[in-house]
């Protein structure tokens, strides 16, 4: 990698996150898969919600979208729809994703939009100064369960492998070269790419030691990605937290793929012209 | 039936049914069959919730001269069970006729003058095929023949329905046809005749088909929507013509998606719009502000229903405009047209697509059931010809525009209108935040939020997306009048409100009352001062519209401190029948006399 390749992509701006956040991690693995991947800042669009990590676009100089709390997917598949050129990346935390947003999430994966999600999961609402999220621990002690959570957390992982997913998988922000290996290997992906990233949150609730501790790759535990049940029992680890891709398959077309077969490969954004006069009248003549 | 010399001859349809019976597709053969004969056409669905059983019916106004809405009661009831006699026997006008099949109805009650017309439609029906379903067919055939249209007409409208795909059905049915075609001539029965014109070819469509249309030509190939009652036509027609004409049409999750992907589909260069109705809309409002804050333009067709909701969804209503007034938090400019028809629904696509992109606004059009899903109406001469106005749209970096790596993306500017540029372009990066943001779409939403020296950047951002609407207002239309400039009344319409204040005006004046009507088709920005010269006439004024609180009389009231002298209001889902606005103005001339 060229370092003025690396240079390409900073911003002007610095990030707002606490020192020690692990989102900095995630923002340098992604800068750095991004240069591997041989792209331009202005091939890319980074689409985010609302929480601290989706501050994430404006410190990467791509094209960015801010958007709403739990909607940059379906802000990323508009965009992918509309010129299929781009890479396209959905970038927010685990409230966003799996808390107000995950419909879009199960959606996205069933379809397999051609859009690399990477969750930042901090297991709370960072942003909003420290609430039970989606993925908190039962008896997780936050503002909002001063006793101990009574909720169950989600698994997203196997539930997006449930939902259709064709690339699912874990990394740390601890890890950076692991991350950005999974990163680049979502933006080959054929479609859909689900990467939740640990990414803890020091202050509002710190994981970082319990993760160092308790995660592995399972590449280097000689894991091959073969089918569904394999990958669930891969995910499924109570002593350790498992880290790496757990599925992939090519075989399925992406979204966008189906759509140029109907579309004829005509993107929007290209498209922008009036009707040929003869075809707008034949199909007023429809009416006839 | 009327017969005269400023209206020329117009008829009167109207098929009942339950539901599953095929009444609509009868009806929209039997609107092909009059638009065939040369008629203007206009039409109303009397639909149910429902896919099987209920009651149903199919309104048809026909003309030889332009028709407008509903017409004045029914001068042909053709119903198919006895519940769609009871609902409708008393609208039928004198001189009209029931054709009815007198093992399934019992017409009791016929006023005087009304003829009971009894064909054997089931047994006909039975004859060709053992669903008794043909049995709308042969109605059709009696219907026909009554009103002395030629039956190759209405041969041609079932292979036109049936054909293609199916030419057994299709032969079977014209048979039918023909046999209740023949029934009613052998009786004598045919009631009367128009001036038909066999060579005509006028297009008949609703005010959704025209919208998606006008769309497409504007240059719209990103269309998204999740179903729902009565904007799904617009949907239907895209997905039907994706193939041919290239269009991407995104059926999203739910109307969150949907209109992120159309901000996003926007964003990154398309001409992108979705449709919803009022519920789905509700769903949409956060984003349509997250639109405005980034200054992406999107167009949103809600087709209204009535509510509140799920309220009625296939009756009609003008309930959505205060919505529209108050899209989600704070404020932020948004347009707002209401077409009256097909052919204005058609044009307005284009329009609302270089406003929205010329001004980087939402843009909200307000359709609505009367006009937008069994609401056919003639368009004559619809003129495809647009040019496209993507406003500032730049790909190469003036000097100034790049500093810090970052896109001058939201400058300040004299008229308010920042450059834009679409990802893939070189060089022109930016982040579109819904955060509040600088020139360069950095943050002022933290470090920087509430520090005196970031204070008046916050103003004046916030001031250039609202001044927008200072040069919006010049540019929409003003209200058109209809019928004489300087009456004793006016009324004072709305979207669709229009039409049957039209046939109204129409009526009134041959009763010799002086009457007019001002229609608005622009209600957002509204321009107060040429709309309160527009409104200061010597008349009384009567707004028309269709919900309870008169939001449009508000709004005028609001903008532009004009109070109506009375208004019309109706609100049970029905559409305003152009009687009700006789009887409303009668009133209001009553009064108008009784004072002076
Ligand atoms: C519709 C809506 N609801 C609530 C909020 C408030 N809000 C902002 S960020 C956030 C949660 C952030 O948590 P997460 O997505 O996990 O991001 P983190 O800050 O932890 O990175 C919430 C609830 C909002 N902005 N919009
Ligand atoms: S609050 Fe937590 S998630 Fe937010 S910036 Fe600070 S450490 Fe990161
Ligand atoms: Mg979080």
């Amino acid at each position: 990698m060229r370092l003025s390749d690396l240079k390409e992509f900073e911003s002007d701006t610095r990030p707002d996150w606490c020192p020690g956040c692990g989102d900095f991690g995630v923002l340098a693995a992604l800068k750095d898969a991004l240069v591997k991947s041989g792209k331009k800042p202005h091939e890319v669009a980074v689409v985010s919600g609302i929480g601290c990590s989706s501050n994430l676009p404006g410190y990467i100089r791509t094209y960015g979208f801010h958007g709403l709390h739990g909607r940059p997917v379906p802000v990323a598949v508009g965009i992918k729809n509309a010129n299929p050129s781009l890479t396209v990346i959905a970038t927010a935390g685990d409230g966003d994703e799996y808390g107000i947003g995950f419909n879009h999430v199960v959606h996205a994966a069933r379809r397999n939009d051609d859009i690399k999600l990477i969750v930042m999961n901090n297991e709370i609402y960072g942003l909003t100064t420290g609430q039970l999220s989606p993925t908190s621990k039962l008896g997780q002690k936050t503002k909002t369960s001063p006793d101990g959570s009574i909720i169950y957390p989600l698994q997203p992982l196997p539930t997006i492998l449930g939902a259709g997913g064709t690339f699912i998988a874990r990394t740390f922000s601890g890890d950076p070269k692991h991350m950005s290996w999974v990163i680049q290997e979502a933006i080959k992906h054929r479609g859909f790419a689900l990467i939740d990233a640990i990414s803890p949150c020091v202050t509002w609730y710190n994981i970082y030691d319990e993760v160092k501790k308790l995660f592995y790759r399972i590449e280097d535990r000689g894991y091959k990605i073969t089918d569904q049940q394999a990958a669930f029992n891969a995910m499924n680890d109570p002593q350790g937290i498992p880290t790496g891709i757990f599925y992939r398959t090519e075989e399925k077309q992406s979204f966008q793929e189906k759509l140029a077969e109907i579309n004829g490969g005509k993107a929007p954004a290209e498209s922008v012209q009036t009707l040929d006069r003869n075809v707008a009248l034949q199909l007023i003549q429809e009416f006839a | 039936m009327e017969n005269d010399e400023t209206k020329g001859a117009e008829v009167t349809i109207r098929l009942g049914a339950a539901a599953g019976d095929g009444i609509q597709s009868a009806g929209e053969m039997m609107m092909k069959v009059l638009a065939r004969s040369g008629l203007y056409i206009s039409t109303y669905n009397g639909n149910q919730s429902l896919i099987r059983g209920g009651h149903v019916w199919f309104h048809i106004h026909a003309g030889t001269r332009k028709v407008y809405s509903l017409g004045y009661g029914i001068d042909f009831l053709v119903p198919l069970t006895q519940l769609a006699f009871d609902q409708h026997f008393e609208s039928v006008n004198t001189g009209g006729a029931v054709i009815y099949d007198p093992s399934i109805v019992k017409p009791h009650d016929l006023q005087q003058g009304v003829r009971g017309i009894p064909v054997p439609l089931g047994e006909i029906a039975l004859k060709y095929d053992k669903r008794p379903i043909m049995k709308n067919t042969v109605a059709l055939g009696a219907l026909t023949s009554n009103l002395g249209v030629k039956f190759e007409v209405l041969a041609d409208a079932i292979t036109d329905q049936f054909g293609r795909k199916n030419p057994g059905v299709a032969e079977s049915n014209i048979k039918a046809a023909r046999e209740g075609y023949d029934l009613v001539k052998n009786l004598g029965a045919q009631s009367f005749e128009l001036k038909y014109d066999y060579s005509c070819t006028k297009p008949v469509l609703t005010a959704d088909y025209a919208f998606a249309l006008g769309a497409v030509n504007a240059g719209c190939r990103f269309y998204a929507a999740y179903p729902m009652s009565p904007a799904s036509p617009i949907v239907h027609w895209m997905a039907s013509h994706a193939k041919q004409l290239g269009l991407t049409v995104f059926l999203g999750e739910d109307e969150i998606s949907v209109i992120n992907a159309t901000i996003g589909a926007s964003y990154a260069g398309a001409r992108a719009m979705c449709g919803t109705s009022g519920g789905g809309f509700a769903l949409m409002q956060e984003a349509v502000g997250e639109a405005a804050m980034t200054e992406t333009p999107v167009v949103v067709v809600d087709v209204m229903r009535a509510g509140p909701s799920t309220g009625l969804p296939t009756k009609t209503s003008q309930g959505d405009l205060n919505m529209m007034l108050g899209i989600s938090q704070d404020d932020f400019p948004r347009i707002i047209l209401a077409p009256r028809d097909s052919a204005d629904s058609f044009y307005t696509a284009g329009r609302a697509f270089n406003l929205a992109e010329r001004y980087q606004v939402p843009a909200i059009i307000l359709l609505d059931f009367a006009i937008g899903d069994g609401g056919y109406s003639t368009v004559e001469g619809l003129d495809p010809s647009f040019t496209v106005d993507r406003g500032k749209v730049v790909s190469v970096p003036s000097p100034g525009a790049v500093s810090g790596g970052w896109f001058r993306r939201f400058a300040l500017t004299d008229d308010n209108i920042s450059p834009r540029s679409f990802p893939g372009t070189p060089d022109l990066m930016f982040v579109a935040k819904t955060d509040e943001h600088d020139e360069w779409g950095h943050d002022l939403s933290d470090v920087n939020s509430g520090l005196k020296e970031f204070l008046p950047l916050r103003v004046k951002m916030h001031e250039k997306r609202m001044k927008k609407l200072e040069s919006i207002k010049k540019e929409l239309r003003l209200p058109e009048i209809f019928g004489p400039t300087g009456a004793d009344i006016t009324i004072v319409t709305w979207g669709s409100s229009a039409n049957p204040a039209r046939e109204a005006v129409q009526r009134l004046r041959m009763q010799g009352v002086s009457v007019n009507s001002l229609e608005f088709t622009d209600l957002y920005p509204l321009n107060e001062s040429e709309i309160k010269r527009i409104l200061q006439v010597p008349g009384k004024k009567v707004a028309l519209e269709a919900n309870y609180t008169g939001q449009f009389e508000t709004l005028l009231k609001r903008e532009t401190g004009i109070i109506m002298d009375a208004h019309i209001r109706k609100y049970d889902g029905e559409p305003i029948y152009p009687s009700e606005v006789e009887k409303g103005v009668l009133s209001l001339r009553k009064e108008v006399h009784a004072v002076v």
